[in-house]
């Protein structure tokens, strides 16, 4: 007998989801076993996205391959570089300057928050709670302009090199950094005690997609999906690197085990991001930002992690001693987070199917919503009180005059 | 159990592993036949508490396919245990079942590698699209990318005497 006459005796209905994602922009295909509303069985279907980045970096020198894995990712794209150049450093025995320390350490930080931000903004759409949505994308802006300030682009930053960082911070955009957090920290207590006291919010997230601590270890989930189990999974704390060596991170766990669980690690963690970000902006050092790598790397191979917005990121170089790795291998978090999908969907209800599925934060890429073109004059950059004027502009060809709404400066 | 006392018990029960380490959390070993390292596999798994499996790394060895597992402990110790089949018949069985987390792993090794995994539980091919050439496993070093026909997507290496 075949599943589909098994199914239909049994009275059981197959969904199939996607390929396009039923809510993120990223093609992942979900079919789903229903008994009436309820999840019986998940078959996760990914790969839509294989872009063949690891034989691409091994036909191409070490900084080639490093413009490529900034790509993996759109979201934690310094956190893919950094953990490359570690593994790179590592290989040659390269001493990264304390200074270039504490900026990969900053940007990273601040990469947590935008990712962060984006994840409860999408969160908070797929329950209906837009005006959530809204205020986090709107909060995230803050931390790309101060991105793209530092590197020139706000998804692919380009500030890690082998052997430190090619952009210095300056004094006055070390004070804009402690600015936006002052913001940003105002906005996020705000969200925390909405997250701990929204009676609807709690309801909708509390009690599904459970990940138990030990469902947590056999599926080697890791990043936010771990510590919302309680167990403390934080490549910060376990295995220090760079900036972290010298400040110590106070890892946020819950034991909630859920969608909710995971929430509110997140919104903690942007917290603790901004109190690192203070720390390492007073106690960062004058010196050198770089020093000079070789072009080819020793026969040997090697092995590195980093604490990625989205969990522990594994990235391997095996070099031959030639100029072009021989081997590389990327294990990005949400790679990890996926073995449990099916655990962590069955038995809750198909309503739920969308908020499960976006809680691990699955990684797609986004591209730069503008650009800014330095040197010819013409400045393509789109600010927020344009984007404001274009959309009342908008509203008003649609015979709706929003310009009478106060709006509270931000 | 930390790094020296795994190193420790695993040289004593598999010299042939020769684990070594180079850094505090890693543990290397050397590429060893399949029935040795499902062995130590399971060592690693039910006596010194290996219990996630994080990772799974095909290397092209020339005639033969290397597979690094690399598992992981509470104490967030790496260990990277090896096998090595022939590329003439590369056949290994799932550690699925002890590991369930590195399914996704095996099943790139099959797509990218060519490797037969046995045992593998039922499900759908990853990474590569449901049209891809049979036969064309795009991380053996010999397949080259200049050769694939994106459009019709197949794979056309030339023939020996347009190479001549």
């Amino acid at each position: 007998m075949s599943d589909r006459e098994k199914n239909e005796r049994n009275h059981k209905v197959v969904v199939p989801i996607g390929p396009q994602h039923p809510s993120l922009k990223e093609p992942g295909s979900f079919k789903i076993t229903l008994d009436g509303e309820k999840v019986e069985r998940a078959v996760v279907e990914i790969g839509y996205n294989h872009r063949g980045i690891e034989k691409a970096c091994e036909s191409r020198n070490y900084i080639q391959a490093l413009y490529i894995i900034e790509r993996v990712c759109g979201i934690c794209s310094h956190a893919h570089t950094s953990c490359f150049c570690q593994t790179f450093e590592d290989l040659a025995g390269l001493e990264v300057p304390r200074r270039a320390h504490y900026i990969r350490g900053i940007v990273g930080e601040l990469e947590r928050l935008h990712s962060h931000l984006l994840w409860l903004g999408v969160a908070s759409h797929e329950i209906g709670f837009d005006t959530l949505f809204m205020y986090t994308w709107r909060d995230r802006e803050l931390v790309l302009d101060l991105l793209a300030r530092i590197g020139g682009n706000r998804v692919n930053y380009g500030v890690n090199t082998y052997g430190g960082v090619r952009r210095d911070l300056e004094p006055e955009l070390m004070e804009d950094v402690l600015h936006v957090c002052d913001l940003l920290e105002e906005k996020l207590k705000y969200y925390a005690d909405l997250a701990m006291t929204e009676s609807t919010l709690i309801a909708r997230l509390k009690g599904i997609g459970v990940l138990l601590p030990e469902d947590v270890k056999k599926y080697s989930a890791v990043g936010p999906v771990a510590r919302a189990a309680g167990i403390m999974d934080d490549i910060r704390v376990t295995e220090p690197y760079g900036v972290f060596r010298e400040i110590a991170v106070n890892p946020v766990t819950d034991d909630h085990c859920d969608v909710y669980g995971r929430t509110l690690v997140r919104v903690k963690e942007m917290l603790e991001a901004i109190r690192l970000i203070r720390i390492m902006v007073k106690e960062i050092p004058d010196g050198p930002i770089s020093v000079r790598p070789p072009r080819k790397l020793p026969v040997g191979e090697a092995l590195s992690r980093v604490e990625a917005p989205r969990g522990e990121d594994i990235h391997y170089i095996r070099s031959t001693g030639a100029d072009a790795p021989d081997r590389v291998r990327v294990r990005a978090p949400s790679e990890a987070n996926w073995h449990g999908m099916s655990h962590m969907l069955e038995g809750f209800q198909l309503a739920d199917v969308p908020i499960i599925i976006a809680a691990i934060d699955p990684c797609y890429s986004c591209t730069d919503r503008a650009i800014h073109l330095i040197g010819d004059g013409v400045n393509q950059l789109t600010d927020w009180a344009q984007i404001r004027a274009l959309s009342i502009e908008q509203y008003k060809a649609r015979g709706i005059d929003p310009g009478s709404i106060k709006i509270r400066e931000f | 159990m930390n790094t020296e006392e795994t190193i420790l018990a695993l040289n004593q029960h598999f010299p042939a592993l020769e684990a070594v380490s180079n850094h505090p959390l890693r543990i290397f070993t050397v590429f060893t036949t399949p029935a040795a390292f499902e062995e130590a596999l399971h060592f690693a798994n039910l006596t010194l508490g290996y219990h996630k499996g994080k990772h799974i790394i095909g290397t092209d060895e020339g005639a033969d396919i290397g597979i690094s597992y690399i598992l992981s402990n509470d104490e967030d110790v790496l260990l990277v245990l090896r096998e090595r089949v022939p590329k003439s018949a590369p056949n290994v069985r799932s550690m699925g079942e002890l590991y369930p987390s590195l399914v996704l792993h095996e099943r790139e090794l099959v797509d990218l590698f060519g490797v037969q995994v046995s045992g593998l539980p039922e499900g759908p091919r990853y990474p590569l699209p449901d049209c891809w050439p049979e036969g064309e496993y795009p991380l053996r070093k010999e397949w080259n990318p200049a050769y694939f026909n994106k459009q019709t997507v197949t794979y056309e290496p030339p023939k020996e005497e347009d190479a001549k």
